[in-house]
């Protein structure tokens, strides 16, 4: 196995979603994506999935800002799925805000804080990291 | 009224007692015979031995020179000549030198229209009279005191009238004292506390309270609103029954005023800071993720189309876009300095941390062929925020190697010295210099930048300037063109 089956990317900038879906196809990231524009829209569609445990995806990129269900209320609703360890979680955001840092600290799913703009770069560390897993 | 000179014993004793008692002495007088008779009584008021013997003169010159003399004078002669008797208050020295008031009172005998004899009471009124007069100085006293003084004050009966008002309480409601006497306090209370005013004043005449204080407000009389301390306490009499109202007015109106501008201040303030912090969630969320888009958009051009990027344009979006996320980052820097409460600031050795700084940009220093003379104390400690102290010498040490004269390498010079509880740390360059009378003001502006050089996006000093004084320090700066500049960075010491 060298790439990620099913990765996806909560964020409701349809900018974003479309660089960074072309960003892991050229990178060669994973074979498939699912996109949802805020959380409660994540929320609806993963819960079924999770709980039938088929396709699952293997990594969430999620960001915080977003209307309707924002990126931590989403986090507070998941962890709440029995299955949730088996993901993990980045958050992606543009808010270099210490204060969102640190709350993201806070919560044990996810794995890492990343920057935007996200670049091919950071996403071969994030295939190493999870391939090695 | 004649006083009897034959009498039986007991009577005279009585009489003798009486005098004594009463500090009521008796004297006499026979005009033709010129004998003067004073009683006991009146020997003793005079302090003069028991078996003195007056005479008019001598009578006469017991009294103190001026007026009371003369006065006396002339009454007494006017009583013998005149057969008009006196009864009047003045002063005499006694014979051991004591000042002393007295009233002396005079009745003519009169027989064959003559006077035969001058008979008279002495009587020594001197506390008495000392007493009213103390009252009465205590009184004026008062009365000045009243009159003079800077708060209002006023006396107000128990229906409310102002009985005797002062100066102060006049010109604090632009009433005149005989306008403001035919009104009541009622009249010039804001109707808004009247009722407050009125249970007050009900409570003290029924004595549950003997004093009141208050802040409210009158109504002068050019109809503005007066915001003034009052202070109020009922005066009752011997047997309790309330009196008067004494009142005291502190106008606080410009008080008043003047807080309620500082709490609009504080409040504008407030709502500025919210902004500031606002704006700076704006420039960490949303313009960051447009820079962010963009520069993602770029990369993905460049590997999806790099056909595209083969030409003049290309290159200059690219620039353009690191140039916005520079900015970007910049402005967050700012606003992070600006919002940050409680920073974190630890004793930091200057000479260490200068050094950290010094050799991470040797590069530039070698390249440059920058000559430095550091001279710090390596006992020197500041109280710093690290992040902040590493950008703030990295940020004076780089523009002093930047703005160096174009013909020659740059030569700076790092010296310190403590000046109170600062740190003085002095970066001399003897490069181009500014001009401080044209840009002065400017100098640590937002994006003020006064050289021609590529590289001087102006960003720096204000940065630079926020942090320093973030950790309690401050910037002085003497610039001179083309012969240099020497920041003063001060830097709390540890302590």
């Amino acid at each position: 196995m060298n790439k990620i089956d099913v990765a996806c990317i909560i964020d409701d900038d349809p900018i974003f979603v479309f660089g960074a879906k072309r960003m892991m196809e050229l990178s060669d990231f994973c074979d498939s994506f699912m996109v949802f524009k805020n959380g409660q829209e994540a929320l609806n569609s993963l819960k079924p999935i999770m709980i039938a445990g088929e396709n699952v995806p293997d990594i969430i990129l999620l960001d915080i800002n977003m209307p309707i269900m924002d990126g931590w209320q989403f986090l507070d609703e998941f962890v709440k799925i029995e299955s949730h360890k088996l993901l993990t979680i980045y958050i992606v955001s543009s808010s270099i805000d210490p204060v969102d840092i640190n709350r993201a600290k806070r919560y044990k799913t996810i794995s890492n804080y990343i920057i935007k703009p996200i670049s091919t770069d950071t996403l071969k560390e994030i295939l190493q990291i999870e391939l090695a897993k | 009224m004649s006083i009897p000179n034959t009498q039986n014993k007991s009577s005279i004793d009585l009489l003798d007692f009486i005098q004594e008692r009463a500090t009521i002495g008796t004297w006499e007088y026979n005009p033709i015979s010129t004998i003067l008779n004073w009683s006991i009584q009146t020997k003793k008021i005079h302090e003069v031995p028991l078996d003195y013997i007056p005479n008019v003169e001598i009578g006469l010159s017991f009294y103190k020179e001026g007026y009371s003399r003369d006065t006396i004078t002339r009454l007494f002669t006017n009583c013998i000549e005149n057969h008009k008797d006196f009864d009047i208050e003045v002063q005499i020295i006694t014979h051991t030198g004591k000042d002393k008031w007295i009233r002396a009172i005079g009745i003519a005998v009169v027989e064959n229209d003559k006077c035969v004899l001058v008979q008279g009471l002495f009587q020594d009124i001197d506390k008495t009279t000392k007493d009213s007069k103390k009252l009465a100085f205590k009184e004026l006293q008062l009365r000045r005191t009243f009159e003079t003084a800077l708060v209002g004050m006023a006396i107000v009966d128990l229906e409310g009238n102002w009985l005797e008002v002062n100066k102060s309480l006049c010109e604090t409601f632009g009433y005149s004292k005989e306008e403001i006497e035919k009104l009541t306090f009622m009249d010039i209370t804001h109707p808004d506390d009247l009722r407050k005013d009125y249970k007050a004043m009900m409570s003290m005449i029924s004595g549950k309270i003997d004093h009141y204080e208050t802040e409210k407000r009158y109504i002068s009389k050019q109809q503005e609103t007066i915001w003034a301390q009052l202070s109020t306490s009922i005066v009752r009499d011997d047997k309790g029954q309330p009196l008067h109202f004494v009142a005291q007015i502190n106008d606080v109106t410009e008080i008043k005023k003047t807080s309620k501008k500082i709490s609009q201040l504080l409040t504008t303030t407030e709502d500025q800071n919210k902004r500031l912090l606002n704006f700076a969630h704006i420039v960490s969320h949303n313009l960051r993720s447009h820079y962010g888009n963009l520069d993602m958009l770029l990369d993905i051009v460049k590997m999806d189309l790099p056909e595209t990027t083969d030409n003049e344009i290309f290159p200059l979006i690219s620039m353009a876009v690191n140039h916005l996320g520079e900015t970007v980052e910049n402005l967050n820097e700012v606003a992070a300095i600006n919002i940050q409460k409680d920073l974190k600031t630890e004793p930091l050795n200057l000479l260490e941390n200068f050094n950290r700084a010094y050799s991470s940009i040797s590069a530039l220093i070698i390249d440059s062929k920058t000559t430095i003379s550091i001279n710090i104390d390596p006992n020197i400690v500041v109280k710093a925020v690290p992040a902040y102290l590493d950008s703030i010498l990295l940020n004076f040490l780089t523009n002093a190697i930047k703005y160096k004269k174009p013909t020659e390498p740059a030569k700076i010079e790092i010296n310190t010295r403590i000046k109170d509880r600062f740190i003085v740390l002095e970066i001399r360059d003897y490069g181009q210099g500014i001009d401080l009378i044209k840009y002065g003001e400017k100098l640590f502006g937002m994006y003020k930048t006064f050289h021609k050089h590529d590289d001087s996006r102006g960003l720096g000093l204000f940065i630079t300037k926020n942090q320093v004084e973030a950790i309690g320090g401050k910037i002085e700066v003497e610039s001179e063109v083309n012969e240099g500049t020497t920041f003063y960075i001060y830097l709390k010491t540890h302590e």
